[in-house]
């Protein structure tokens, strides 16, 4: 295989729920297989999660990726969560331990849902006090607000809290625990998580942007999926870096496949534009996951590896794997 | 007549001075390879599952984090669905509360967990403290104290609700919520539900709801006194006997000789009691600073501070303030009459049941408390992280396959059918229950 260290990094997006339907044993021989196959042909997955859709909610996309973590060695696994309507503590701990499971190999996918969709996960819920309420600008508070917790969570232990000092008889050093004092719209989190430093200390924050949405949640998120046409790519890029306090650093361009519709040739050539307009990868959403997969492998990756568009699947945390800097903590910062 | 079988339940050591860290062979408490470990000897000992306890704040002792016990656990629902990965027949049965929970959210957890794990997932059902616990989590202290168990019963019947499939929709007093869930039938029917409560609010759940109570183990007689008493209670609800299995917390030493056994006993109970270990254990009765006490000394003369603001947080046992003074008073007494010091007396009170002696004599303990119906097994804690169940998986397990009373292969695909459990148990209970208690 041609190596190559500065082609786009490439992943691949499932939509957890639309497998969900069949057969229970049919489903895990699926995710078995399918982890099996894309293991060391890309660099990460990403589980989109279907909590509270009318249409079949299916498996919980964070715990589905901790089943898939002991069965793989080397994808990253972006885990989905609709964070607006779960509790910003199970999720932040969920996800550290996707990390110590994975080693290192964990990232959120935060998700946004909006009218019919948000209304829905409300009525599964009720009208609880903590929750947003299901209209625009209180949900995209929310998801700002879940993902500075989730994150101050695991920030709370630093590096090195557990000291097992038989000679002072403490297993912990309380001085390196963390009230993250979060203090939100609709909820506060004192903290500090129950989970140690996840083994990235951060996992990835991912989020998928869509045409004309606030670009403040991207702005939050260490690595963004632009799911949009490619000529508005470069624009929506510009517009989230130059969002205030913006963090994000990594941008994905989303490519649906859609079977037999496109020819090998047609997406090379769609991908190599892509490499010019300013992203650093390329994220593929399969609408049928295991007709796909056989083709990816087969075929267009091989393509597309043959041209030097793409980087060779790295080792390591999945932070390496997008280049973005190790996490430093906040807590230990100040201090 | 076939003997009764004996169940096993094995927790992973949990966050408190039981398990012992300082010991040359402990290992990580949250590393992956420690829960591998733990699993794959459980699983080869042919255990029925592994349980994991719950604790959703850090402990904190004189408004610091209490810092002498193992802390920092793995999420409950995450680390089981890992091990679903990597086990094929033992079950998984997390502690959640439903105080900090919602129904549509938790059931669709469990039920991709028994999906996952082909029918293997269980539910120990708790309530949480209020205030303390409530300020890691969006609703805060949400719940009236005297609300809890209405709560957790009327959670249950809506994650049941749920777990039958398509559209739900539950209207009582906690609960107004609605939706579909796709992921039915699940391989249980329902996951198992375990009750851990041991008040007579916890006991009537358990007979109304539960597959497996969890309970405290002592005497022989105090076993059989429960186990009766328990039940006795099914039949209200149209439950046979054996639709709920008891199973005591419990602990064990093996040695070569009883007296092998019993001086490692010794040793561990020092390790798990340090001397810090023994003033902070008196501090959570005294309600006061008593750093200043030798730990080798006498026990303290001052009486506990009976004021309303409590010194240790996130603790199950805390004691209200009228027991403060009736257990300082009757520990004076102890240490007293026995001579000991405040290490000595933390050692002494803070007992736990123990099966203490060479593998036969730890078999036939097991094995007697079933067959006289004290027990229908044990939730074994051993203090160890992650080889605590090596030497009884070696040694032990096979004494119990000897006699018959414990299997040599697994027999059933689902956890429920392992524990001898007849089916889902949404079909053993009349819904609506209404009158409980």
């Amino acid at each position: 295989m041609t190596t190559n260290a500065n082609g786009l990094t490439v992943g691949i997006g499932f939509d957890v729920a639309t497998r969900s339907a069949s057969n229970r044993e049919l489903q895990r021989d699926h995710w078995q297989a399918l982890i099996a196959r894309i293991d060391n042909v890309v660099d990460y997955v990403t589980l989109e999660d279907g909590f509270a859709r009318a249409e079949g909610d299916g498996f919980d996309a964070v715990l589905l990726a901790n089943w898939l973590a002991p069965r793989s060695r080397n994808i990253g696994i972006i885990a989905g969560a609709p964070v607006s309507f779960l509790e910003p503590f199970h999720v932040s701990t969920a996800i550290a331990t996707l990390d110590f499971v994975s080693e290192g190999r964990a990232g959120l996918l935060v998700q946004r849902y909006a009218e019919v969709q948000a209304a829905q996960a409300r009525r599964t819920l009720g009208e609880l006090d903590g929750f947003p309420p299901a209209q625009v600008t209180a949900l995209e508070r929310d998801s700002l607000d879940t993902i500075e917790a989730i994150q101050r969570l695991w920030d709370s232990w630093e590096d090195g809290a557990i000291i097992r000092d038989r000679e002072s008889q403490r297993f912990l050093d309380g001085s390196k625990l963390h009230y993250v004092n979060f203090e939100g719209a609709e909820f506060n989190i004192l903290g500090p998580s129950i989970t140690p430093r996840p083994p990235q200390g951060q996992p990835v924050t991912a989020v998928t942007y869509r045409k004309d949405e606030d670009p403040l949640i991207a702005a939050a998120a260490d690595v963004v999926f632009l799911h949009l046409e490619a000529a508005s790519i470069g624009d929506a890029v510009e517009k989230i870096r130059s969002s205030a306090a913006s963090k994000a650093v990594v941008f994905v361009a989303d490519i649906t496949l859609e079977a037999g519709r496109q020819s090998t040739a047609d997406l090379a050539a769609q991908i190599a534009g892509l490499a010019r307009s300013g992203v650093s990868g390329i994220r593929l959403l399969l609408s049928d996951p295991t007709q796909q997969v056989a083709y990816l492998s087969n075929e267009l990756l091989p393509v597309l590896r043959a041209a030097l568009l793409l980087r060779s699947p790295a080792n390591g945390s999945l932070r390496d794997r997008f280049a973005l800097p190790a996490a430093t903590n906040r807590f230990t910062a100040a201090a | 007549m076939a003997k009764k079988q004996v169940i096993l339940g094995a927790q992973f050591p949990g966050v408190n001075n039981f398990t012992v860290w300082s010991d040359p062979a402990a290992g990580s408490q949250i590393e992956f390879s420690s829960f591998r470990h733990f699993a794959e000897t459980v699983e080869r000992g042919k255990f029925d599952f592994i349980f994991l306890a719950e604790g959703l704040r850090i402990r904190e002792q004189k408004g610091r984090f209490h810092e002498l016990d193992v802390a920092g656990r793995p999420n409950t629902l995450a680390i089981l669905t890992a091990l679903a990965s990597i086990t094929e027949h033992v079950g998984l049965i997390g502690t959640l509360t439903t105080t900090f929970n919602e129904p549509y959210p938790l059931a669709r957890q469990l039920a991709t967990l028994d999906l996952l794990s082909g029918g293997r997932a269980g539910w120990n059902v708790v309530t949480s403290p209020g205030a303390f616990t409530g300020a890691n989590f969006r609703r805060g202290d949400h719940l009236p104290h005297g609300e809890r168990y209405e709560r957790a019963r009327e959670f249950i019947e809506a994650a049941r609700a749920i777990w039958r499939g398509g559209a739900f929709s539950v209207h009582s007093k906690h609960f107004d919520i609605a939706g579909r869930s796709q992921l039915a039938p699940l391989p249980q029917g329902t996951p198992v539900i375990a009750q851990a409560g041991d008040s007579d609010e916890g006991r009537e759940l358990a007979a109304s709801h539960a597959d497996l109570i969890y309970s405290r183990h002592g005497s022989i007689e105090a076993g059989q006194a429960f186990y009766a008493d328990v039940k006795k209670r099914l039949a209200k609800y149209g439950r046979s006997p054996d639709a709920l299995k008891i199973l005591p917390g419990a602990h064990f030493v093996i040695g070569d000789t009883k007296n092998d056994a019993e001086e490692k006993l010794h040793a561990i109970r020092l390790q798990q009691v340090s001397p810090k270990n023994a003033i902070a254990f008196l501090e959570q009765v005294w309600n006061r600073d008593l750093s200043n006490y030798d730990p080798d000394g006498p026990l303290p003369e001052i009486e506990p501070d009976v004021s309303g603001s409590r010194l240790a947080q996130g603790r199950a046992n805390n004691q209200d303030i009228k027991s403060r003074l009736e257990t300082a008073r009757h520990w004076r007494e102890i240490a007293a009459r026995d001579r000991l010091s405040i290490r000595q007396l933390a050692i002494r009170v803070t007992a736990r049941q123990h099966f203490v002696g060479t593998p036969e004599s730890i078999a036939d303990e097991i094995d007697r408390h079933v067959q006289a119906d004290a027990a229908d097994g044990f939730v074994f804690a051993p203090h160890l992280t992650p080889g605590g169940f090596d030497e009884f998986a070696e040694k032990v397990v096979p004494l119990l396959q000897e006699r018959g009373v414990y299997r040599t292969e697994y027999q059933g695909e689902t956890l429920r059918s392992n524990l001898g459990l007849a089916g889902p148990s949404s079909e053993a209970v009349p819904t609506g229950l209404a009158a409980v208690g």
